[in-house]
């Protein structure tokens, strides 16, 4: 006689599977970060930058790099369900960027790339933390990628509110990237084995945000500060990402 | 580091409590704090520890998870310790949680951790958290203090103090003001605040504070309006569909009320108060099935937390009793008795309804027996029982011939709750149709002209000036009809009056203090509560804002 099993939706399955592994991921992120930092205490100065230390800043990055898509398939389910508790609130663009300016910091070491900031301390903005926090560790990481040596994170006032930049010095985005302008008509390359989820995801978040009319944007752009020259082909170097927030 | 990090805040002198369920994040959370000198740290790896470890020690930081399995949650340990004063006023709570949830996006100054981190909690982010936290709550300790004396005004001056500089957490400090307005009775205070910030953009706060006013004012229509702006493009403003199902009521429309309760438990369904609300409205419309299943779940949910409560045991049994389900309605009351065997009211109804429905059952050797053993007890008790289980108890006790019972009963009901016209016209109903229509009316109209007598004699006596009869006449009212707000009110008046005359005086000033909270219990809506605690509190008060 074959058992009978209940019937149980698998999407079910899907969401809870994907809580598990996140949080299991940013479990793993933790203890990597804590291996980290206490490595030098241990090792001296000299030894900072050991293949052990270059390669746990490797697996950290990696268990943070899906942790944070993970996380962001569950804000995008829920937003697109309609339960995200979308909560603007008024708060320091420096603390921000420092947060995740140390999110990106390991890896960055670790391939001996230079990341720099350029934020006043009085610079407050409006929007929902934890959403926009995603979106730059995001934009850094993909950063960190492309770059040659550098990679800046910028913030500044503009006439509609903020805009938060990050450069680098790479060869910068693909002339393919920067024609469609929409997010969601990029859809998934498999030439490039890229998911466009990082995209979408800033897309969503940059237009949930809203006021006096405006309402937020990204925009793909190369050249910028540490850009300077252009490559073979005409095309400017450096890649530039901006997220616009009013 | 490079000039990317902030250094890192001194912790050295800091005594910090975690609580965490999980020991591997227990550990990483230790071991980033000793990174920046913490030497005092005791951990907890659930509620009731934490609780302990709270009554005996005041910690300057808590690192607490919102999720802690079953049991109580992390926003429960937050509440009762603000409730039981076991934080000192400096303190940072911040709550961790792995995601985003929808109890982060509500809430009252009161019940607000100072702020959330979601995981993976790293050193910088933790770091500057606290660094922020702890030099934002070294400047609201002073507000934090007034609160919690309930001083609100003082409060509010406060606020406004720090408002006065250009204080970074600005909106913060607007939030809370408007909050505190709403506790003085100041309301267009609150409501400039709402839409200013509603001006700015579209913040769900403002929305549903600007709801609040509407619905206390009684402007039930443009409360729902605001409010299905909140809630028609998100569910997870969980506060919001709680006022706006309690507006639809107000509106008479509660089909429309139970939907929206319905698609609030599809975001959070671990809900007690949400389930007992949607009992309720099933049970008013006649969907049984359903708010059989909401009382159960409601009971279930709340069985070891503070928001354990009577009502929906009995509303259960009740429910049990109509679908003719009498043995589990017996045993949903014997659960009431040993569920909260330390309320000796509860324990009271637990027995007491079982009359109705031994009744039901034809035993009514069984059910005379009951109450005619209870017969005291009900006497005594009579005005601490909920308006529900007194009408569900009257008409059997009628029944039974033991009128006197249920003539305090309905009695003490009216005297508490005269100015209730629906409450009037069902006790005088029972009456009727248990053919005592004249005795009936003789008794319910009686109960509220004393009541009405007593409030005008007291107004009478306060205009003449002869405060001090007023207040032997309002205090021996009490005593008779300690449920009634009005008469609150008004004792707590012509409290103030006199000390406003004469002087302040400790004893007066915590009677009218206890009178004023009993009756913002009773009756949340008026603002009378808020405008006569601040009178109270400009008694003689010598507060000095700094300058």
């Amino acid at each position: 006689m074959p058992t009978e099993h209940p019937k149980l939706d698998l999407s079910t399955f899907l969401l809870s599977s994907i809580h598990d592994m996140k949080n299991s991921l940013g479990m793993m992120a933790n203890y990597l970060e804590d291996a980290l930092a206490q490595a030098p205490t241990e090792a001296g100065s000299q030894a900072s930058n050991t293949p052990a230390r270059q390669k746990t800043a490797q697996a950290l990055y990696e268990a943070q790099r899906v942790n944070n898509h993970l996380i962001q398939l569950l804000a995008l389910y829920k937003i697109d369900q309609s339960f995200y508790p979308f909560d603007p609130t008024e708060q320091s663009l420096a603390d921000l960027a420092r947060e995740a300016l140390a999110r990106a910091l390991p890896l960055a070491e670790s391939k001996g790339i230079l990341l720099d900031l350029d934020c006043p301390e009085n610079l407050f903005g409006w929007f929902d933390y934890d959403l926009v926090f995603g979106v730059i560790v995001q934009a850094l990481h993909n950063a960190l990628h492309y770059t040659r040596s550098k990679v800046l994170l910028k913030a500044s006032a503009s006439e509609a509110g903020v805009v938060i930049q990050i450069e680098d010095d790479g060869p910068g985005y693909p002339e393919f990237l920067l024609e469609q302008g929409n997010a969601a008509q990029r859809g998934i390359s498999f030439e490039t084995g890229s998911t466009g989820l990082g995209l979408y995801f800033a897309d969503v978040v940059a237009s949930l945000h809203q006021a006096g009319g405006r309402t937020g944007h990204i925009v793909l752009a190369n050249g910028g500060q540490l850009g300077g020259g252009q490559l073979a082909g005409g095309q400017l170097a450096g890649g530039c990402f901006s997220l616009h927030l009013p | 580091m490079s000039l990317l990090t902030l250094p890192p805040p001194n912790l050295s002198r800091c005594s910090i409590l975690i609580i965490e369920d999980f020991d591997g994040m227990r550990a990483i959370l230790r071991d980033i704090l000793v990174r920046a000198s913490a030497t005092k740290i005791i951990m907890a790896a659930n509620a009731s520890s934490a609780i302990s470890l709270l009554e005996k020690q005041r910690f300057d930081i808590i690192l607490c998870d919102l999720h802690l399995g079953q049991g109580k949650s992390g926003q429960d340990i937050l509440e009762e310790a603000r409730h039981r004063a076991l934080l000192p006023p400096h303190s940072v709570w911040l709550m961790i949680s792995a995601e985003k949830a929808a109890e982060m996006v509500t809430g009252t100054v009161e019940s607000r951790p100072d702020d959330y981190l979601i995981k993976p909690i790293t050193e910088t982010m933790l770091f500057s958290r606290l660094t922020r936290q702890m030099e934002k709550k070294k400047a609201l300790a002073p507000i934090e203090l007034a609160l919690r004396e309930h001083e609100y005004l003082k409060a509010l001056r406060l606020v406004e103090a720090q408002l006065e500089g250009n204080n970074p957490h600005a909106w913060d400090l607007k939030r809370m003001k408007a909050e505190l307005a709403l506790l003085s009775g100041e309301n267009a205070l609150a409501k400039t605040i709402y839409e200013e910030a509603l001006n700015l953009r579209n913040l769900p706060w403002a929305r549903l504070g600007l709801a609040k006013l509407h619905f206390n004012e009684g402007r039930y229509v443009d409360a729902s309006r605001e409010l299905k702006q909140i809630t028609d493009g998100n569910r997870a403003y969980l506060e919001a569909h709680d006022l706006l199902a309690y507006t639809l009521e107000k509106l008479g429309d509660a089909d429309a009320a139970q939907e929206v309760i319905q698609r609030a438990l599809a975001t959070s369904p671990r809900a007690p108060l949400r389930q007992l609300h949607l009992g309720e409205v099933a049970l008013r419309r006649g969907e049984l099935d359903t708010a059989q299943v909401a009382f159960q779940n409601s009971i279930e949910l709340a069985r070891n937390t503070p928001l354990k409560s009577s009502q929906a045991y009995l509303a259960l049994s009740q429910v049990q009793q109509t679908l003719n389900q009498t043995d589990a309605a017996l045993n949903t009351l014997s659960r009431l008795s040993t569920d909260m065997h330390g309320d000796s009211t509860a324990r009271l109804l637990a027995e007491a309804m079982q009359i109705p429905v031994r009744l039901h059952r034809g035993e009514k050797e069984q059910a005379l027996g009951l109450a005619q053993n209870l017969a005291t007890g009900l006497k005594i008790d009579a005005q601490h029982l909920p308006p529900d289980a007194v009408f569900n108890l009257a008409a059997p006790l009628l029944e039974l011939g033991e009128t006197s019972t249920a003539n305090a009963l309905l009695g003490s009901l009216i005297s508490n709750h005269h100015e209730h016209p629906e409450y009037l016209q069902r006790a005088q109903s029972i009456f009727t149709h248990a053919g005592l229509e004249r005795e009936g009316r003789e008794l319910v109209e009686g109960a509220a002209r004393a009541a009405t007598d007593i409030m005008n004699r007291g107004v009478k006596l306060s205009r003449e000036g002869k405060l001090g009869e007023a207040i032997k006449l309002t205090r021996e009212a009490r005593a008779k009809m300690p449920n009634n707000a009005r008469l609150l009110l008004n004792h707590a008046f012509l409290l103030i009056a006199w000390m406003e005359r004469h002087g302040r005086d400790p004893a007066l000033n915590t009677e009218a203090r206890n009178c004023i909270e009993l009756a913002r219990k009773l009756k949340p809506e008026d603002k009378r509560a808020g405008e006569l605690l601040t009178k109270l509190e400009l008694l003689g008060n010598d507060f000095v804002l700094p300058t």
